[in-house]
């Protein structure tokens, strides 16, 4: 029956046909044998897919890990996490000081005090400042030169929020001239050590009110608040001269210079892109080009992390200026009105001067970039880079065995197992991120810093490090990177005492009641936990908290939410008790949003309310300060407030481990022009990618030159 | 015929509305709004957030939200929030990756279900019925991740063979046919996971079909005339068990579009089944509301396709 | 209503002859049949032995001191394999495992996952038998109301306010609070009219403005068989993972969003049945008897439409349990402190190569327990299927 043999060989065929293609297919060891394209190209893995490939716009990892091949920026910082000249080839940073003449104050040893005798009386003092003590004497020889500005009158409208909603306000200014101070480096206690010259109320009493007049009246301290914004008594401005790089090119050929910097700046900037950024450079006020290779930003005032902000991707502005993109909207049939960077094609075919150069991306599968040849630098060894999406972890580690990944960012309990294959080397460092336990600081037990602390001190966080985390992390001890000179290393970490804790707990009034819950004027210490699902980490905590706390009589109740959930109706409405989450850190010591006593609204970082005048003065000081020195003693007084409130139980930074191929070294020309082999080698700070340029992979693992 | 084909019609077009309205309502009236940036983001600022509202139309009323997202599907302009690309296109791509494994895993499923179906029926009760009836349901009972964990494990661990992705990663420069063969590989371990399941219904229903066309009294009277047995159930029973199967084809249809979201994140294949997984994580409300959309019209294309064959099929319905 | 014409009573003169009642009640008559197949036996004997560890699960697995604490986390002893003894030196007292053994091992925080796996039994079912009784109370509801009553009109006058109704709540819910108010307004507007309407012009004929609003739509059956065809138009799993993604996570939620999604099956089966019994002799009879129209229903009918229900109810269990693993597998599936089965499973994925048994503990025992669920509801299937029954 021909119909009975059909229905028999049919599948049978088909399967055959299947299964025969597992003879074409290379396993583990063929894939670097039988093809030698597969080792000059360096395949890594990333969970989830990029967004948009343009470094203005995007916010997540997979795109930034894309973006810092294909780019690069002005600086970015070293071995030693100091800053670096990359596009820019040296920079200076100085300042420029206003204040506007006070006719109201009477300056001592001056007669009257027009411009010209205050200015000469700077003058003089900065010539000889020897006759003065310390602090001042130091501001004063910091002064360059000293000009006058005459005095102006202008128009301005001011929008502000009235009692009738969004208003407008014309308002008529009048201001009298202004002294021009050149510093040569950034001081901002110039103003304070110019007091002893000019008066102590110099400042402080110039009237601002006096020199505006507005068509409508507004409430004093709105008038007081524009007058201010208008005419400030002082300004700091500081200045920061990128010297370019001569020579850069782009990966289409276009020459970089300072146009391209500029232009960088103003898309950021512009509201139509959108851009996460904005806020970065919020405090910049203008960008000049002085020549296509100088370019001069100043700054409305101080702000020291502004200097990193410069580790951005500049983006080629001939691709993407105003007439690029019309032109591009045209070409697609748009509107040109509402086309902008975000819409441009760019996103996903981006230009830089990175050392790679785009070469496609298919969503969800994987971004390929080849080498970029006229890389200022010299080209990479590597002449292909791609990252593989693969959103699940273990299929990563198939992957991995498999060959088809070069690293693969390995499990806190996978460590063990797999330090020990002869086939990888492995590298460790710590993160930038740590994790915590807040406690929302406006709800009745945890106002008392005692109860946070003993809450602590019931957790034992080196056995959660030790099982937990399978000994993959650090103890930390407050907001800094650890890696950083800003982490003070003074601070010991809370320890694990439960019977300390119950003593803390008792001298805050609670007490062990009949069946052994803590309880203070008959109420129990009782609340609830809470974190985002789908960590497993946090979970792990969450389950290890409220055991440890159980057994102090605390009663907690836990919950787990889904994470915009968490985020949306918890975090930011500040409905919660205690929660365990996780910052990422920049290295930059700012913590003006997570821990300045202005930002514990809604929707705000400061979501613990956590709010301590002397902890304000310095994150404003060191955000100021551009002398790394004194912003370091400023981190660690600021480290040990915070350390001693314990608004967070600060628990631990992560370890990372990734492991490599043992065939991937460092390939260099040697002093004779032949390749030298090295081991990979970490750097202080565990970046083991930071000479990712020269890695090459190689078919066997070679002898290696001595390590000087 | 006619009547039937244009009652049926606007029938469907009102199913669709309605689905339309359930699904555009079930995703905005829950809990959470779209994060177009890491709220967690130190750098992120509530003016930020208002901006993409106003950006994605979400400052305004249901109604018009609604009118906006379908006025934008029917032109083809609807955008993702998550990359600003076009939607359909999006969707047209990660179909043709979910093509081939649509495609081997329906064959697969076909060709083996009707003799694995037929001869457990011919063979009721007897040894490879009762066999294949158990694998059918450990098949429809094994949780489908479980299962493919355990293959990936083995085949990787036994073998040293990349299993994961659409083709071997940075194959590049080898021969045309290496790289097919190496293709087909790769469909193999996700292709039988999805049709495991389809296998086990099917062969199950294939088997209940012939039993009952078996009992049927033209198939007793072939049998009596003494025609031999292959003849019987080859070409009296089968014929006619073969009957409904006809109008199944129709039904495949939305199986182009659903994929199988798990299978396709373990095996890292980027096709329809996982982008809508990361639609709904990332909250991309016109993608998840699209592929919505558009397997509906399939459900709805389908379920009319089986209906037609069926009229022609079966000469007993008539209108 | 059709009147019960077609009914054939017996008229007076006849010899009534002595009824003969079956045999065999209708349960012994299927447990002959279902006894014959080895699989559904085993099947119902694993069911019945699920059914029994997840009570006794329950038991030792709840309250505040349980004798098995699934929750009691000891990281000193993560990851131990199973059949493996505690370290009694690290383990405070009232940590120590009853059994004195970790008898499927620990997970990665050193719960015992023998505790898990009977806390999970208890949950699993539960997750199972609610989501499905609720999509067979769903169904039976909708089913019957279409089978039976199908046929009835549904009017201008019926829909009309409905809908006006429907929409002002959906637009209250959106916000528009406006347009919401005046819709409510009009669709009780509507209602006043039609019912004065029908006051007043009781005796006289209607003017056809206001016929119209008695104008016939649709049936009630149609009214259900559309709303089936909608919910139809969604891939399942895909509904209840975007349903189960945007909603907080919870055990509830996960329950009765698998219910939701899945009445349409049982819907269609009681339609069908009920539209074929209603046309039957006994049915008729009992009408023509006057037995109210409930009791018909629910006594006479139910019973007989049943036996499908119980097979989809018996398969429904199975994949809703497969759901709810899978669910678990994308991180959705029934949040802590819950254990289920699936995120057992699923939670012991990422220690694969280091501790296979927080994989295949789960793994099997979910495979088993939904195979004998399948099994036995095939061997319903069988036994409970006149067709088949007949041959034997």
């Amino acid at each position: 029956m021909l119909t009975r043999r059909l229905l028999i060989i049919a599948p049978a065929v088909i399967i055959l046909i299947l299964l025969q293609s597992y003879f074409w297919v290379p396993s583990y060891e063929q894939q670097t044998r039988g093809n030698p394209d597969r080792l000059v190209q360096y395949i890594t893995a990333s969970a989830g897919d990029a967004s948009i490939l343009n470094p203005i716009l995007s916010a997540d990892t997979a795109s930034s890990q894309i973006q810092s091949q294909v780019f690069d920026s002005l600086i970015d910082r070293d071995k030693d996490l100091h800053f670096r000249g990359r596009l820019a080839l040296s920079w200076d940073i100085y300042e420029e000081a206003f204040f506007h003449m006070n006719p109201t104050a009477a300056v001592p040893g001056l007669s009257s005090s027009d411009p010209e005798s205050v200015a000469g009386l700077i003058r003089s003092a900065a010539q000889t400042p020897g006759r003065w003590s310390g602090a001042v004497a130091e501001s004063l020889a910091n002064i360059q030169a000293v000009t006058i500005l005459p005095s102006r009158t202008f128009s301005a409208t001011h929008a502000f929020k009235g009692p009738e909603g969004a208003q407008q306000v014309d308002a008529q200014i009048s201001a009298p001239a202004r002294v021009r101070l050149v510093l040569n480096r950034v001081d901002q206690d110039l103003f304070k050590n110019l007091e002893p010259l000019l008066g102590a109320e110099y400042f402080s009493s110039f009237p601002s009110d006096a020199f505006l007049s507005t068509d409508v009246d507004l409430p004093p301290e709105q008038l007081s608040v524009l007058a201010e914004s208008m005419v400030p008594a002082v300004e700091h401005n500081p200045i920061i001269v990128f010297h370019l790089r001569p020579g850069v090119r782009f990966h289409d050929g276009h020459v970089f210079d300072a146009g391209d910097v500029k232009f960088t700046y103003e898309a950021i900037m512009n509201p139509k892109n959108l851009s996460p950024r904005v806020a970065d450079y919020e405090p910049v006020k203008a960008v000049e080009v002085i020549d296509p290779l100088t370019v001069k930003i100043t700054y409305k005032r101080l702000y020291s992390p502004a200097i990193g902000t410069w580790g951005m991707g500049i983006l080629p502005e001939h691709l993407l200026n105003p007439r690029a993109l019309r032109e591009e909207a045209e070409r697609l049939d748009k509107d040109p009105a509402t086309f902008t960077l975000r819409q441009s094609r760019f996103g996903r075919n981006p230009v830089g001067c990175g050392p790679f150069r785009f070469t496609s991306w298919k969503s969800d599968q994987y971004i390929r970039l080849t080498r970029f040849g006229d890389y200022w630098e010299g080209p990479p060894n590597y002449t292909q880079y791609a990252v593989r999406i693969i959103p699940d972890p273990l299929t990563q580690e198939m992957e991995f065995y498999a060959g088809t990944i070069d690293s693969y960012q390995v499990q806190p309990h996978q460590v063990a197992r797999l330090s020990e294959d002869a086939r990888f080397q492995n590298f460790s460092g710590i993160s930038f991120g740590y994790t915590y336990i807040g406690y929302n600081m406006r709800r009745a037990p945890f106002k008392d810093p005692r109860v946070r602390k003993a809450l602590g001190m019931a957790i034992d966080v080196d056995k959660i490090i030790r099982y937990v985390l399978h000994g993959q992390g650090e103890r930390i001890t407050g907001p800094f990177v650890k890696q950083t000179g800003y982490y003070n290393h003074d601070i010991s970490p809370l320890p694990y005492d439960p019977e300390g804790a119950l003593e803390l707990l008792e001298s805050a009034g609670w007490r062990r009641n009949a069946s052994g819950w803590l309880e203070k004027d008959g109420r129990r210490l009782a609340f609830t936990l809470i974190t985002n699902s789908g960590n497993q980490l946090r979970q792990a905590i969450l389950a290890v908290a409220q055991d440890a706390w159980k057994k102090i009589g605390v009663d907690v109740r836990t919950d787990l939410l889904e994470w915009s959930v968490f985020i949306q109706e918890r975090v930011n409405k500040l409905d919660f008790d205690a929660l365990i989450l996780g910052w990422q850190m920049g290295i930059d010591p700012d913590l003006y949003q997570i821990w300045h006593s202005s930002q514990t609204g809604p929707y705000q970082l400061n979501f613990v309310g956590f709010e301590n005048k002397e902890a304000d003065d310095l994150i404003i000081k060191i955000r100021q300060e551009y002398d790394h020195r004194k912003q370091v003693a400023y981190c660690h007084r600021l480290h040990r407030i915070i350390a001693e409130a314990q608004p967070y139980n600060f628990l631990y930074v992560r370890k990372w481990t990734a492991v490599l191929d043992k065939r991937i070294v460092i390939r260099e020309q040697g002093p004779d022009g032949s390749p030298v082999y090295r081991k990979i080698t970490p750097t202080k700070t565990g970046d083991y990618a930071y000479d990712f340029n020269k890695w090459i992979k190689l078919p066997g693992v070679p002898v290696f030159a001595q390590d000087g | 015929m006619i009547s039937f084909i244009g009652r049926s019609a606007v029938q469907k077009m009102i199913t669709l509305f309605f689905v339309s309205i359930v699904s555009f309502l079930i995703i905005h009236l829950a809990p959470g709004k779209p994060s177009q940036v890491d709220p967690m983001n130190p750098k992120f600022t509530p003016e930020m957030v208002e901006r993409f509202r106003s950006e994605f139309h979400l400052d305004k009323p249901l109604t018009i939200q609604y009118l906006y997202f379908y006025r934008d599907l029917f032109t083809g302009r609807t955008v993702s929030w998550k990359d600003n690309q076009s939607v359909l296109l999006k969707i047209w791509e990660r179909f043709l990756n979910s093509l081939p494994l649509f495609i081997v895993g329906t064959i697969l499923t076909w060709t083996l279900s009707f003799p694995v179906g037929i001869r457990s029926a011919l063979q009721r009760g007897g040894n490879f019925d009762r066999s294949s009836t158990f694998l059918a349901y450990l098949l429809i009972s094994i949780p489908g991740f479980f299962f493919a964990y355990v293959l990936i494990i083995f085949v990787v661990t036994q073998f040293q063979v990349p299993v994961i992705g659409m083709e071997t990663f940075g194959i590049g420069s080898t021969s045309p046919m290496t790289r097919f063969m190496d293709r087909i590989w790769h469909l193999l371990l996700p292709s039988v996971l999805g049709a495991t399941a389809g296998i086990a219904v099917l062969s199950r229903y294939v088997r209940s079909q012939m039993l009952e066309v078996e009992g049927q009294d033209y198939v007793r009277t072939a049998r009596a005339k003494g025609l031999p047995p292959d003849q019987v159930h080859y070409k009296h029973a089968l014929r006619n068990a073969l009957l409904p199967f006809v109008t199944m084809f129709g039904l495949i249809l939305p199986g182009l579009i659903g994929g199988s979201v798990i299978t396709e994140s373990i095996f890292s294949w980027p096709g329809m089944g996982r982008m809508a997984y990361e639609a709904i994580l990332a909250r991309d409300y016109p993608v998840i509301l699209t592929v919505n959309f558009i397997s509906a019209v399939l459900v709805l294309i389908g379920t009319f396709i089986s209906d037609l064959l069926y009229l022609v099929v079966d000469p007993r319905i008539r209108l | 209503m059709s009147s019960a014409t077609h009914s054939q009573t017996a008229s007076p003169g006849d010899v009534i002859e002595t009824p003969l009642g079956p045999t065999r009640s209708r349960f012994q008559q299927f447990w002959v049949l279902f006894r014959r197949n080895s699989l559904a036996v085993s099947g119902l004997a694993i069911f019945g032995l699920f059914f029994f560890t997840a009570v006794v699960g329950l038991l030792v697995t709840s309250g505040t001191q349980p004798l098995l604490d699934p929750a009691q986390v000891r990281l000193q002893e993560k990851l131990k394999p199973p059949l493996s003894r505690p370290n009694l030196d690290t383990l405070r007292p009232g940590e120590v495992p009853p059994l004195g053994v970790y008898l499927f091992g620990t997970d990665n925080l050193g719960r015992d996952v023998f505790a898990r796996m009977l806390q999970g039994a208890w949950v699993s079912l539960t997750v199972g038998f609610v989501a499905v009784g609720i999509s067979v109370v769903i169904g039976i509801f909708l089913g019957g109301i279409a089978g039976y009553f199908g046929q009835a009109a549904i009017r201008v006058d019926h829909m009309l306010p409905a809908f006006l109704l429907l929409f002002g709540v959906a637009a209250w819910i959106a916000g528009a609070k406006g347009s919401a108010i005046v819709l409510m307004g009009l669709g009780s507007g509507v209602v006043i009219v039609s019912i004065a309407a029908q006051k007043i012009w009781r005796k006289r004929p209607m003017p056809v403005f206001l016929n119209a609003l008695r104008f016939p739509v649709l049936t009630a059956d149609t009214l259900i068989m559309r709303l089936v065809d909608i919910m139809l138009c969604f891939p399942s799993f895909f509904l209840i993972l975007t349903v189960v993604a945007l909603l907080p996570a919870s055990l509830y939620n996960i329950m009765i969003v698998i219910g939701l999604t899945s009445w349409m099956g049982t819907t269609r089966f009681v339609r069908a049945e009920f539209l074929s019994l209603r046309e039957q002799d006994f049915v008729l009879a009992a009408r023509a008897l006057g037995i109210r129209t409930y009791r018909i229903i629910f006594r006479q009918m139910m019973p007989n439409a049943i036996a499908p229900v119980l097979v989809s109810a018996t398969i429904g269990i199975a994949s809703a349990i497969l759901t709810e693993a899978g669910l678990s597998f994308l991180g959705f599936g029934v949040p802590p402190p819950h254990a289920t089965w699936g995120n057992i499973l699923s939670g012991g994925k990422d220690f694969i190569f280091d501790a296979p048994w927080l994989t295949f503990v789960p793994g099997i025992a979910i495979l088993i327990v939904v195979l004998s669920f399948n099994l036995f509801g095939e061997g319903l299937r069988d036994a409970l299927n006149p067709k088949l029954r007949e041959r034997h």
